[in-house]
């Protein structure tokens, strides 16, 4: 049982980690108020806001839970201790997430370490409650997970045509490795509504921009833990897009949108063409594509896919100003092709088998590509950077092969055999890949496939300013596919990790 | 004519896992005792103070007073508390603002009855941000530990005097509980091999054996105003200091986390009451929740130098049951403290209070120490949760 009005308060204080500062004495505090302990009555209406969102504290004490109570036991053993902020100006209790503790750990020897607040499940509840998340989860700042500044900027150069103006991955630390291909494995505490807002933390870092400048948030998933709630409040709630109105209410529209892995690009356009409406002000738009998509166990119904699926999310930022890649055409077809579904309280999809690949993935992607190059003109040489849709190692491959691509072209974008299928997030995932490398006036073009089906086909112009903007993002793909800090699982462990937290 | 009101009779029952006795029935087994020792009948109570902490979710009885009103056939005014030393402090002022002179305080818990989720429940006693973060009832004990050795600046080296002077007092405790008849592990004699080597199974800094357990059980008092006591009773215990302190629910947020700052207030005000010092104690029951506490209860009253009680611990534990002062010997719970005689939380206070008083009385039986002609007073020191209140009483033979 999870009491709603409760479930608001601490989640709008806890997701953000949000405090107060006497503006008299200078003391600091975690959680809201309105006025300070030591200055009492004076500081009455005057206590400054403050919030740990993005910054870094330091492990102060710690301990090793072995015990948890009943909501943490999916946990296993974790670290738990104080964490400090501010040298020490305010202290808050704080688990470590994305640690499997094994053997005799010392905890002494984690103190004073640097660690960076991480968005995550609170604890377990039952299967029909308000899922609890929490900003007390903290990574090591030296690790996987870089702690980054978050500096807004000021819009500097207006572009022509709206384009991205930052984008943002993630992924988590956890892999699972078999026959030659890894891919991203949640730690227990992580879903797409965590991944989400990871993601779109990292746009908004790489991006430089103000978060109340972002008028409208879409989440496209297929493995939202709710069948009715939308990720997309809890984003602009945790990301404080749009400006921040009286009621804690943000003045920002938020959306989720669905239709398996093209739930993301789809809205490109729809985020295109909002910042370029002239009648009314949007200058900026997130589109975020998030999945941890679930798959059957694999003896199952729908079991091939336990091969593929991967974890992830992939934000971009849509706007006129500072456009770091412009949009110059666009592209889509649909048809009713139920290749893939899941049917509602179903927990598992099911799968098409052969009948997804010609009629389904190769069809859509083809006649995609082939409709946006006829109509606008363009053939495959045009382009610098190919990146499609990429539910497995192969069928990409094959299908830039059929469109007359070369691998040149391809292979920057095509990064399933290292992350896995990561669904709405899997060829945003490969045009990130692409970006994080690509050089000025360089053109792209993009192809999503959705099952049920349809593709979504965009092509992207990068402009000089991709450069400027690339200093301000460690936590690149390349950093989460090669990185010291990956921690691989056994099939047992992902499969657990995978269906999250939950109450034993 | 002395202005202390004064307890004259008390009674216990075993603590344990007694699955099969109703909360009720133990407050009553208490509650009979106390009016025996007192020579007194139930009519003779004009108040009634009952302590718990956790009857609403153990046992769903959410109005006790309405429980001990049919118990007792009573219909004088009662009050519920939650932890011993509250209900005792509460009857105090009672007697002294001249409500009552004859009350009740009893004390009861029934942990075991929700064995399965009594340790959420216990979180209940924290900042409620310290459970979302992922804190367990054991966390903040073993934070401390660290927070010690760091304010402390302890080598590696005196770690290791530190853990062994910890299991000393496991063991100490577990030794004073074998000669407990109600005590929860009063067969249950521990040896240092058993409480180190629980250590390193657990994989922790702390193991099962440096934790009170989790216990049910009732205690029972008799608290009467001086001039019906001096009718009564022969022996009668005078509540001669009594203070209070409270601390931040939130550890990560308290000043010193490596000490308990309302253990020092509530001690220097309630020695100041009663006249004393520390030397002048010869007996105290202080909370042991875990072994850590009862070494950083010795220091926050005063009796060692804070970073120096371990050494002391284990060099008077490695040859004896008590601690040794210059001036004399202090015991430390004799009971078998919350370690071995057991934690049930309402009833926990009444049991330190009982076995100071009789300590003092001379009832004490096997356990009995001998006190010298220095010793002025006994101390109970109870804590509601993790050292976020403590409330101090000094207890007395002598007619102040």
């Amino acid at each position: 049982m999870s009491s709603e009005p409760i479930e608001r308060r601490v989640s709008y204080i806890g997701d953000r980690l949000r405090g107060a500062k006497c503006p008299i004495c200078g003391k600091e505090y975690f959680t809201t108020r309105h006025y300070c302990g030591v200055c009492g009555r004076a500081s009455v209406g005057r206590m400054k806001h403050l919030d740990l969102f993005y910054e870094k504290g330091v492990l102060e004490v710690c301990t090793v839970v072995r015990e948890p109570t009943n909501r943490f036991r999916g946990l296993g053993s974790y670290i738990y201790g104080v964490v400090s902020f501010h040298d020490g100006a305010i202290r808050v209790p704080g688990r470590i997430t994305d640690l499997i503790v094994e053997g005799d750990l010392d905890p002494s020897t984690l103190e004073g370490r640097e660690v960076v607040p991480r968005i995550r499940r609170r604890y377990a509840v039952g299967k029909s409650d308000i899922i609890p998340t929490i900003s007390l989860a903290f990574t090591f700042a030296d690790e996987y997970y870089p702690y980054q500044r978050f500096e807004p900027a000021e819009p500097k150069v207006r572009a022509e045509k709206p384009g991205i103006v930052g984008y943002g991955v993630y992924t988590s630390r956890f892999r699972i490795k078999e026959e030659g291909m890894e891919r991203t494995v949640p730690f227990i505490d992580e879903d797409a509504i965590t991944a989400s807002v990871e993601a779109g933390k990292l746009a908004l870092i790489h991006s430089g921009v103000d978060p109340g400048l972002v008028k409208k948030v879409y989440v496209g998933s297929e493995s939202n833990p709710y069948a009715v709630k939308p990720i997309a409040s809890k984003v602009a709630q945790v990301l404080e897009l749009g400006v921040k109105l009286p009621g804690e209410v943000q003045e920002v529209d938020a959306i989720d949108t669905q239709f398996a892995c093209k739930a993301a690009t789809s809205m490109f356009k729809d985020a295109a063409a909002l910042v370029y409406y002239p009648f009314v002000e949007t200058p900026y738009v997130m589109v975020i594509g998030a999945d941890n998509a679930q798959a059957a166990p694999r003896t199952t119904p729908g079991g091939e896919l336990d091969f593929f699926v991967g974890f992830g999310a992939s934000a971009f930022i849509f706007g006129m100003c500072d456009v770091i890649a412009e949009i110059e055409a666009w592209y889509s077809c649909t048809s009713d092709t139920p290749d893939f579904w899941r049917r509602d309280t179903q927990k598992y999809p099911r799968h098409g088998g052969r009948f997804t690949g010609a009629p389904a993935y190769f069809k859509h992607i083809e006649k995609a590509a082939k409709g946006l190059m006829e109509k606008f003109g363009y053939k495959p040489s045009d382009f610098d950077y190919l990146v499609l849709h990429q539910p497995n190692p192969t069928f990409p491959v094959k299908a830039a092969k059929n469109l007359g691509f070369r691998e040149e072209q391809y292979e920057a974008g095509l990064k399933v055999a290292k992350f896995g299928n990561t669904y709405s997030s899997s060829s945003p995932l490969g045009l990130a890949a692409i970006l994080d490398k690509a050089k000025p006036y360089q053109r792209i073009l993009l192809v999503s496939y959705g099952s049920g089906a349809g593709s979504d086909a965009y092509v992207f112009i990068t402009t000089p300013l991709i450069l400027e903007k690339r200093r301000r993002q460690r936590f690149t793909v390349e950093w989460q596919a090669e990185n010291q800090f990956l921690k691989y699982v056994d099939y047992y462990t992902y499969r657990r990790f995978k269906s999250g937290l939950q109450l034993l | 004519m002395t202005k202390y009101p004064t307890i004259i009779g008390y009674g216990r029952t075993k603590f344990g896992e007694l699955y099969e006795r109703r909360p009720e029935e133990l407050i009553e087994e208490a509650g009979l005792k106390a009016l025996d020792s007192a020579g007194i009948e139930r009519r003779d109570l004009e108040y009634c103070f009952l302590a718990d902490y956790f009857l609403q979710l153990t046992n769903k009885i959410g109005l006790e007073e309405g429980f001990m009103s049919e118990l007792l056939e009573l219909h004088v005014p009662m009050e519920k508390c939650r932890s011993f030393s509250s209900a005792l402090f509460n009857a105090y002022n009672a007697i002294m603002a001249g409500r009552c002179k004859v009350a009740l305080v009893g004390g009861v818990e029934k942990l075991t009855d929700r064995w399965d989720k009594v340790r959420d429940d216990l979180m209940i006693l924290e900042d409620p941000w310290s459970y979302y973060a992922g804190g367990s009832p054991e966390s903040n004990h073993e934070l401390m530990l660290r927070m010690y050795v760091k304010d402390n600046g302890l080598s590696r080296e005196d770690v290791e005097g530190l853990m062994e002077a910890l299991a000393l007092i496991a063991v100490k405790n577990h030794r004073w509980a074998a000669l407990n008849a109600d005590a929860h592990f009063h067969s249950k004699p521990v040896s240092l091999k058993e409480v180190v080597a629980a250590r390193k199974k657990a994989h922790r800094m702390l193991g099962l054996y440096d934790f009170a357990p989790i216990s049910d059980g009732a205690s029972a008092v008799i608290l009467a105003s001086p001039d019906v006591a001096s009718k009564l009773c022969d022996s009668p215990i005078y509540v001669v200091g009594f203070a209070s302190a409270t601390d931040f629910i939130s550890y990560a947020c308290r000043k010193d986390r490596s000490s308990f700052l309302a253990t020092r207030l509530a001690a220097e005000s309630a020695f100041k009451m009663a006249g004393v010092e520390p030397k002048d104690v010869g007996i105290a029951e202080v909370y042991d929740q875990s072994t850590l506490l009862e070494l950083v209860a010795l220091e926050d009253l005063g009796f060692y130098d804070r970073g120096e009680g371990w050494r002391r611990v284990k060099s008077d534990l490695e040859v004896g049951d008590h601690y040794n002062f210059e001036g004399g010997e202090l015991y430390v719970n004799t009971s078998g403290g919350r370690k071995a005689d057991g934690n049930p939380l309402g009833a926990t206070g009444g049991a330190m209070i009982i076995e100071v008083a009789k300590q003092l009385r001379e009832e004490a039986g096997p356990r009995q120490v001998s006190f010298s002609s220095r010793v002025k007073a006994g101390l109970v020191v109870e804590h509601e949760g993790f050292g976020t209140k403590t409330y101090v009483h000094v207890l007395s033979r002598e007619r102040p």
